[in-house]
Order: C-alpha cells, then structure tokens, then sequence
C-alpha cells in the first residue's frame, strides 16, 4: 500500500486519485481525499488536511469526510469538504456550509457565436458593467423593500416568474425549481433582511464575477446534444451567492450555537465546525433559515441573468428570446441538504462508519457541501426531468485565463461522494501574495492581448487577486473527477469577456 | 502599534496590536477596513456602537460583525475606529466609534464575514495583540 505522510498525516492510497486519512483518537469516521498526486502536493500546503481531519469529529458523520480535487484551506472545514451526518442522531452545521450559503455558479445558454461577439467585447463588456451592480454598495438589480425580501426568502424564483424577471423555462432548469420548499424566512433575523435589502440581484466582489464565454471544446456529443452546448456557442456564466443576508445568518447561527450547545462545541476541535445537534430546535431554525438564503441567491443570480438578457437585447438590438438566452443549469456550492443515501449501520440500525457496519440502510442525512457540487447521475429522481436521462449538468468555473467545464453528473458519484464532486480550480495563493506577484492593469492587458479576454472590475486589486496564476489547474481538478466517474467532462469553455467587483 | 494583513489562502487574516484591548480592537477594525479597500479619503462623519458578549473572542467577533452590517446597511466603511473594552458583571463590553467613508467615495471590495479560524486575543507585555481571519 501507498501511503505519504504530510505535515503529521498520515494517508494511504485506496486506489488511483483516492487517499484515506484512517479514523483515530476522536475521530469518529476516516476522511478521503480525491487527487492526484499533483494536486495531493497543493492540498498539503496549507491547513486542509488537518481541516478535513477535524471535520470528522462532526457527531452522527456517516462512511468519511471527504475533500474534492480542488479542496483548499477555509476556516473550521475545508473548502471543497464534503460531509455527510445522520438527520435523527447527527447535527447540521453551519461552519460547515459557510457564510456564502448557497454560493453557486449558472450557465445561460445563447444561440449567439463567437463570430457574432467579436468586434463587440468592449461594448459588451462596459455594458455589463454599467448594469450589472458589482462590488461594494453597488446596490442592487431591484430595491428590495421588508416585503419583497420577505416574498424572495419564502418563494425563491418562483417571486421572480410572478415579477417578471424570469420565465416557467428558467425555473424548469434550476435545482429544486428555484424554490427550497423548507424555508422559513421567519429565522432568519432582521438584521440579515437588513443588509439583504439593496443587495438583490449583485454580484459582489472577492471571486464572484459574470463571464461571457465560447465554447471551446465538446467530449461527449451526446450529453452536450442534451444540454444544448455546441462549439463555438456563446454562453454567460454567473458566480455570486447570497450576499450579505447569508453572510449574516451564518454569523447569527455560529453566535446562537455557541451560545446554546456549548457542550458540543466544545467537544470539537475548531470553533467554525460549531454545530446543532439533530432534531435541537436550533438545527431546526437554521435548516429553515439556510433554505431562505438559498431561495434568495437563486433570486440573485436569476436577477442578474434577466439583467443580462436585456443587456443583450440592447447591445445586439433583437429580443431575448430571438437569441434562445435560456438557463443550462444553477449549481449550488455551499449548502447543506437533507437528502437520502446508503450507508452503513450497526445491528442496531445506526449509522456507523463503514468499517463497523454490519449493514447497509437508506438513511436521511444532511449532506454538507462547502465549496463543492452537487453531481447527481442519470435516472436520480432530484435531477430535473429535461436532463434525467443523462445526468445532471454540473459546471466548474476556472480562472480567466484558463477557461471552464461543463460535466455531468457521473455513476460513481452517489458511491464515492454522496452525488458531489469539485467546485472550481481551487486557490493556490493568498490574496496578500498575489496583489504582490501580481498587478491587476498588467493582468487585465494581458488577458486582452494574449487570450482576447476583456476584463472590467471595480477595483484592480480585485482583479490581481483573482490573476490566473493564483489558481490550480482547473485540467487537473477535472481529469480527477471524470476518472473517478463523480462529474464527467461534457464540454469546456473560454473566458470572452468578464466584469466582477 | 497598528494592524497587518496577513496571507491565508482562501481569504485575509488581520494581525493587531495595541497598548489597552480597546487599542487593539480599533486596530482590528482598521485592519478589516484596509482589507476592504486600499486607498482610504477622509470623508465621512463619525458614528458611534455598542456591543456586548459573554465573553472577549466573542466581542471582538460581535465586534467586527456589527462594524459589517453597519457598513452595509449604513453604506459607509466603517474607518479610523476607535474603542474602549470595559468587563461589566458577567458580560464584555466594546464602546466604539468609527468614520464611515461613503461608499461613492472609495474603490472597495467586499469582506463577507468575520470567522473564529485562528482567532486570538493576547496579552502581552506591551499591551494586545490580535490575530483574525476574515471571509473574502
């Protein structure tokens, strides 16, 4: 057997791309790591191992803790962590989604070429960012008063489609349908509505941005024909989350757990893992409230998408809907979700790590996602009916210079990783070092003269710190996940032109 | 005395130090600010805020939360803070002031949250020292 030891961790090799940290002292499951050995060396440059270690300590954890090929160093859980804990016995925990609840990423499709955008990058681009509010106090696409905050938190998209800004098409193809049916706006607290108020429909800063993209490559003709992907096309992706009405309900909940399940906390090795025991009325309130955060990042990222629509109708003067700008797919990257999956269970029918199991059982777990996605396979009942014959679309933002992937959800990935694979290219630097290496007007010209990638942001720090150089190869996080079948390679795509904070 | 961001991989740190706790809890908060923004105007009028925890990481946290969401929904960034940290009863105590520089007046991104990672409070014997990482 393989094993390597990094920084007083010790891992063995499983097989090819898999590696098990063994469950010792408190653990109370094994965590796996999925990588190469190249991107192994990455993750063992920062705290991610012991993070993810620490995230076994999680009470009612099923099979392992898991991190993604793209994992890197977040606080209390990796970023790119994957955890699975029982919904009767276990807890739900906040450290463990984030503060970004529902941070994702969405494609809009267009029938528009690459041909038809050339020549039109700088005005398409200046227009972008005239309309599509970015950065800090940029405001937001529609002044949120108490009630439509209120509507957003409860209703998700399905607000938008009654608003008109967004069509029956669009919730078609988002997950859950644009509306967590388990959300309860009254926990989250007014303070969060406060902030969320001029936030709706932003898209932030940090490494949130908007990109208008061709597609460069297809790998399988068949799921590519499903999703309505063919090379050349032009497509929007859209990278932001909750904003700080998330941010602060994260928050909330950390300060209310410490408050209230001390003695749990204090059971666990870093204070980020904070926790609420299963079925405690704060696990309650905060499953309610992390659904309303997610209904409201749909509404976010479904307000900018509308935006860009009528942008497009401007810049190219035809409607919208001449230029089929329909929504491929949204894919969350910080939620947790109670969804059902086969685990192992003692005798007695509880959840035990794989090892100890005598059985197996279908059991309802909260499946943490921190910067990872869900990659669920054909013929799953939770993949939207339009692509449930071939998987659910899965896409991989990489850096500006080093474009993006469009998997599909792939049959191991139920097996290996509770249906989740990579989230992106994952960080490789710090933003402090990389405003050293880098400085963002260099990087901007750049772009625009050796990738024809026009950039516009709010601020050039933003733009350094999000250089291509600070990020993995996103080739690499990718040729993992198709080769353990967790998302398969359907189609990749080049950065046009891109705006952010 | 004063702040420095400090590199983690995913977001920013903030290392601060200062003679009293409230010294180094200013410095804190200047430390989130200069994480917000490079170049800081001196525009703005001064604002003041309580806060109160049960206990000293928590009202730094609570601390640095508050001066957020008083950034966003005041629209201003909270800069030049100043505070004085006082334990009453049971209970901490932060009385603080910051300029808030109107958002239309900087180029500034966003710090989504504070975060307990790494979080340490110490005295030391030239007063306070701080360290917290922040979520970018």
């Amino acid at each position: 057997m393989t094993t390597r030891e990094i920084d007083g961790i010790r891992l063995e090799q499983v097989r090819e791309f898999v590696w098990e940290i063994p469950q010792e002292g408190d653990m109370r499951a094994p965590a796996r790591v999925l990588a190469s050995d190249a991107l192994l060396d990455e993750i063992g440059e920062d705290k991610t191992l012991q993070q993810l270690q620490n995230a076994t300590h999680l009470p009612g954890i099923t099979k392992h803790a898991i991190c993604m090929p793209d994992g890197h160093q977040g606080y209390g859980f990796p970023v790119g962590g994957v955890g699975a804990t029982d919904a009767e016995t276990g807890c739900i925990s906040p450290g463990a989604v984030g503060y970004d609840i529902n941070c994702g990423v969405r494609m809009m499709k267009t029938n528009l070429t690459y041909d038809d955008v050339q020549g039109r990058e700088e005005e398409l681009v200046e227009a972008l960012f005239a309309n599509v509010p970015s950065g800090l106090g940029g405001g937001g696409v529609v002044d949120g008063d108490r009630e439509t905050i209120e509507a957003v938190l409860e209703r998700g998209v399905d607000w938008a489609l009654e608003e008109g800004w967004a069509v029956p098409d669009d919730l078609e193809h988002c997950e859950d349908e644009g509306r967590r049916p388990d959300a309860d706006p009254s926990a989250v607290s007014q303070k969060a509505k406060d902030r969320g108020k001029n936030q709706l429909g932003s898209l932030g800063s940090g490494n949130h941005f908007l990109e208008i993209q061709r597609v460069t490559d297809v790998y399988r003709d068949g799921v590519a024909g499903a999703y309505g992907l063919e090379p050349d096309q032009i497509v929007v992706l859209i990278h932001c989350g909750s904003r700080g009405l998330g941010h602060q309900t994260c928050t909330d909940y950390l300060r209310k757990i410490e408050k209230e399940h001390g003695d749990l906390l204090a059971e666990l090795p870093d204070k980020e893992l904070a926790a609420a025991p299963a079925g405690s009325e704060l696990a309650e309130a905060y499953y309610g409230a992390m659904c309303a955060c997610i209904n409201f990042a749909w509404v976010n990222r479904q307000l900018i998408m509308h935006r860009v629509r009528q942008v497009f109708a401007r810049v190219f003067d035809r409607s919208w809907e001449s230029m089929d700008m329909h929504l491929l797919y949204d894919v969350a990257h910080n939620i947790a979700k109670k969804e059902s999956h086969t685990v192992g269970v003692d005798a007695e029918g509880r959840p035990v790590p794989d090892g100890e199991a005598t059985d197996e059982e279908e059991r309802e777990l909260y499946v943490h996602r921190k910067g990872a996605t869900r990659a669920f396979p054909a013929g799953h009942p939770e993949v939207p009916a339009a692509y449930r014959d071939v998987g659910q679309p899965i896409i991989i933002p990489g850096s500006m210079g080093a474009g993006s992937y469009v998997l599909r959800g792939g049959e191991s990935s139920l097996d290996l990783t509770f249906g989740s694979t990579a989230h992106g290219a994952g960080r490789l630097m710090s933003r402090t070092q990389a405003k050293q290496e880098f400085w963002g007007e260099t990087v901007q010209d750049e772009l625009r003269e050796q990738n024809q990638v026009y950039v516009k942001a709010q601020s050039g720090a933003t733009v350094a710190e999000e250089a291509p150089g600070v990020y993995k190869d996103v080739d690499e996080v990718v040729r993992v996940s198709d080769a353990l079948g967790i998302g398969d390679k359907v189609a990749r795509t080049f950065p046009v032109c891109n705006i952010k904070g | 005395m004063g702040y420095e961001l400090r590199p983690h991989t995913a977001d920013v740190a903030v290392a601060a130090t200062g003679a009293t706790l409230g010294e180094a809890f200013a410095a804190t908060g200047d430390g989130l600010a200069a994480a917000t923004c490079d170049r800081i105007p001196d525009t703005g009028e001064r604002f003041s805020l309580t806060v109160r925890a049960e206990g000293l990481e928590a009202l730094l946290f609570d601390y640095l939360d508050q001066l957020i969401y008083e950034r966003d929904v005041r629209g201003v960034l909270p800069v030049a803070n100043e505070a004085s940290v006082r334990n009453a009863d049971t209970e901490w105590v932060v009385d603080a002031s910051a300029r808030g520089v109107p958002f239309a007046d900087v180029t500034a991104r966003d710090v989504k949250a504070v975060t307990y990672s790494e979080m340490r409070i110490e005295e030391t014997d030239a007063g306070w020292e701080t360290y917290v990482v922040l979520d970018v």
